[in-house]
């Protein structure tokens, strides 16, 4: 049974609390407007907090996201819930907006966990982590990851067998099974959108074989192998934990491709490509890496330097447009290609491929909405309603965008939209008060 | 109903009407692999390819579970081959 619970005033409500969402959330709290900010993720951080480092200045992460998640997760003016979903968005009047707030259980009371990890220890199952991108196994009673926020326990209820080892062994007893779904109805004033991007499945792509050659991963699931936080004590390939030694990536993986429905170019992969590579090559100093690209396309501030800093590490780059990818019984991959330069068809072997996937629109957000209608752009991306004089604007009065839910962007660009959107809310919450 | 606090899995074990059939099934599956696993690495340190031989079982299977077992503290990673190119892990005892 679902329990209903009474309704709840906020100043702004933030739909996603990655990067951009958790920016805005900050700015409209800095300035006194209290913020209910609702991610479907078990932690806040988004998909920054899972990388590993940033182009172009390489600097660490997790040490620019942890900090910023910290102090979202301690400010007066912001009540998060993770786990959590909105919906049934409706403006009512001129002022205010009505929203539905669905709450999945965690079965474990996030102010009571230690994080001590004796729960993750007793379980006795094992399934795929979804936060190592399936790299590695997690148990059912886990902590997400080790810099999630909130830093606290959650029971995987489809995967867990209720032995009730994880409560045996729980010495605060946060653990309870008998929490159930909210359903929370709130009212808000203003609403920002930070519902960020999905990254595109290369399963919809077969020749290039990923899900069949395990030697073939995406750039994520490299990342998290370069990460601090990484789930292997070093690069290794997922066939047979060999330490790769000649690696290639394959730029725009469902992205600048009409043919697979995406046309636009996701504008972060040739420098998170790059990024990489670099990473690689200091992690791994006799690898061989190779980029296969159609164009490098680094346009923003000090991406043409890092790209030449780059090439002049020793990466590797070929101007090719990947055929197909076949496996040799060693595991290792045969790369057939067209070399654009010389017209000519080439193969190589590579014992590794990263594919850089591109960027897509998170799906149903439009659906968040009842009465009015969310305008999306082409793309399917949430609309600006006026890209030039107010680009966090949506056809919405009081509904603004922040970051990629907008559109492919990079980090520094999602930062600066999402001061953009926390902008335009506070000017429209100074108006209608 | 009165829960008693710290054996909440009961109640949701009653209320459910039992375990999911997939939860049992890869519960067991992983038990299994485990056993196999930690029984093959009792006699030799052993890499992934050899580990896969002695088991009959895919390598990229292998490899997945074996690092699980790192992670839980089963299995830790021992020396590296004279290529540079494959680990041997041995049981964390």
């Amino acid at each position: 049974m679902e329990k209903n619970i009474d309704k709840t005033s906020y100043d702004a409500l933030v739909i996603g609390a990655g990067i951009a969402g958790g920016e805005a959330a900050l700015n409209l709290a800095n300035t006194g407007y209290k913020v209910l900010l609702v991610d479907k993720e078990l932690s806040v951080g988004g998909k920054m907090i899972m990388l590993s480092k940033v182009f172009p200045t390489l600097d660490c992460s997790a040490c620019i996201t942890t900090p910023k998640v910290s102090e979202i997760s301690r400010h007066s003016n912001i009540t998060i819930f993770t786990g959590a979903q909105a919906s049934n968005i409706r403006k009512i009047g001129e002022k205010e907006f009505t929203a539905r707030i669905n709450k999945q259980p965690r079965y474990v009371h996030i102010e009571d966990c230690t994080s001590c990890q004796l729960c993750e220890e007793a379980c006795p199952v094992s399934v795929s982590d979804q936060y190592q991108y399936g790299l590695i196994g997690r148990k059912a009673a886990f902590i997400p990851f080790s810099i999630c926020s909130p830093k606290a326990a959650a029971i995987d209820i489809e995967n867990c067998t209720l032995c009730g080892a994880c409560e045996r062994a729980c010495p605060t007893n946060c653990i309870d099974f008998t929490m159930e779904p909210e359903i929370i109805d709130i009212k808000v004033k203003t609403v920002v959108l930070a519902t960020g991007f999905k990254l595109f499945d290369p399963l919809d792509i077969p020749r290039y074989g990923y899900g069949k050659f395990k030697n073939v991963i995406t750039a994520m699931q490299m990342e998290r192998e370069i990460a601090p936080t990484r789930p292997f004590n070093t690069i290794l390939r997922p066939k047979d934990g060999k330490v790769p030694d000649k690696i290639a990536y394959v730029l725009c993986v469902g992205s600048r491709d009409a043919s697979v429905g995406n046309p636009i170019c996701s504008q972060i992969c040739c420098m998170y490509s790059i990024k990489q590579a670099q990473l690689l090559m200091g992690a791994l100093p006799m690898a061989d890496v190779t980029i296969y690209y159609i164009n490098i396309r680094s346009f923003g501030k000090g991406f043409e330097e890092f790209y030449q800093q780059a090439k002049g590490m020793g990466v590797n780059f070929v101007k090719g447009k990947i055929g197909r990818i076949t496996e040799k019984e060693n595991g290792n991959l045969i790369l057939r290609y067209e070399d654009i330069n010389s017209g000519k068809l080439q193969e190589e072997e590579h014992d590794m491929v990263i594919l850089s996937t591109g960027v897509l629109p998170n799906e149903g957000i439009s659906e968040l909405f009842e009465g009015d209608t969310l305008g999306l752009d082409k793309f399917n991306f949430i609309g600006q309603s006026d890209a030039l004089a107010g680009p966090s604007r949506t056809s919405i009065d009081g509904v603004f965008v922040a970051g990629t839910a907008s559109g492919p962007m990079d980090i520094p660009d999602s930062i600066l939209s999402a001061g953009s959107a926390s902008s335009e809310a506070i000017s429209y919450l100074i108006q209608h008060s | 109903m009165e829960v008693e606090k710290g054996k909440t899995a009961k109640y949701l074990r009653e209320k459910l009407g039992g375990v999911p059939e997939q939860a049992k099934h890869n519960l067991k599956e992983f038990n299994s692999i485990k056993k196999l696993m930690l029984e093959a690495l009792k006699e030799e340190d052993l890499t992934v390819i050899q580990l896969s031989e002695k088991l009959n079982m895919p390598t990229d299977k292998v490899f997945y579970y074996l690092m699980s077992l790192v992670k839980y503290g089963f299995v830790k990673t021992g020396d590296i081959d004279d290529m540079d190119e494959y680990y041997t892990y041995k049981l964390n005892e």
